[in-house]
């Protein structure tokens, strides 16, 4: 086996997909940074550089999929909630079918 | 943005280093995108600390910062487009300097746009050499073809067959050509950043 391609490979596919997975948990939800990012751990077990996944909301933001909103805390610290845009939402529709699809082929080709 | 405050001293000095590192790496943005980043930052490290059930606020908040990243690190991608957009929207050649030399390494198309600015660079340092010098400085023509935009000695003209075409309308010609150039690269600049992919 080769680990260094395989490692290579493993975090391409991750990177490709992380902003699939952010609007998938951000479906009928609305989440701060910090409880997005514990929820992409909790449900996917994939290791993020949890930094990146800042710029990345603000490149979703930019491209109008989700919006996000500055909520007042009593700590003085106010939380960046942040919820899926109608075009966001049709999208993800859109990149589901894909995704599917190319599992669906997937599994065909490796059997 | 509401700084956080910590019981130990150490970790009040490792938070403090922390958010300065954040605030050099954004430097080149604007107010409002500056306070953005260290707000939400803040926000993330200050979640971070109460959700940590660990007893010693040193070793959490260590944690806590080591898998956020180095500032440098994860910013950098969303510093460069950021300045990119302020770039092309102003017009500012002190943003377009920057925001080409924190995109260098994001792809030749940035050295190639660094190589055009430089060139009408170029053309302000003609102008200012038609000052200094105007008989060697000109629009060179050789047989009816373009030969060269530059300087070359009045006494080895006839030797070249060179012919200087624009004469006095050389920095009248120039300096719109500038302008016009420098305005048609930029607007190139802000159509390559909106086609970049996510």
């Amino acid at each position: 086996m080769n680990i260094g391609f395989l490692h290579k490979w493993k975090s391409q596919v991750k990177k490709g997909t992380l902003a699939f997975i952010a609007l998938n948990v951000l479906k009928d939800n609305e989440y701060y940074g910090y409880e997005l990012i514990e929820q992409v751990k909790k449900h996917t077990k994939i290791e993020i550089a949890e930094g990146t996944l800042y710029p990345l909301l603000n490149r979703l933001k930019k491209e109008n999929l989700v919006t996000s909103k500055w909520v007042e805390q009593e700590s003085g610290i106010p939380r960046k909630y942040y919820t899926l845009t109608p075009t966001g939402e049709e999208t993800l529709l859109q990149m589901r079918t894909f995704w599917f699809d190319l599992e669906k082929s997937i599994k065909k080709i490796s059997k | 943005m509401k700084p956080i405050k910590f019981t130990h001293t150490t970790a009040q000095k490792i938070y403090d280093d922390y958010i300065s590192r954040i605030k050099r790496v954004t430097a080149p943005l604007n107010k409002t995108d500056r306070e953005e980043i260290l707000m939400e930052l803040n926000s993330h490290i200050y979640e971070g600390m109460i959700d940590k059930t660990g007893e010693n606020e040193i070793e959490n908040l260590v944690n806590l910062i080591e898998k956020l990243g180095a500032p440098e690190e994860i910013l950098k991608p969303l510093v460069a487009q950021k300045k990119l957009e302020q770039a092309t929207k102003t017009f500012n050649p002190t943003h377009i300097f920057k925001a080409l030399l924190l995109n260098i390494s994001n792809g030749v198309v940035y050295v190639f746009f660094a190589l055009l600015y430089l060139t009408l660079f170029g053309f302000v340092f003609l102008i200012i050499e038609k000052i200094k010098n105007p008989d060697n400085v000109g629009l060179f023509f050789k047989n009816g073809h373009f030969h060269l935009l530059g300087t070359r000695k009045p006494d080895t003209l006839q030797v070249l067959g060179l012919t200087e075409v624009l004469g006095d309308w050389f920095i009248p010609v120039m300096l719109p050509s500038i302008i016009v150039l420098y305005i048609l690269i930029t607007l190139l600049l802000r159509l390559k950043r909106k086609s970049k992919k996510i």
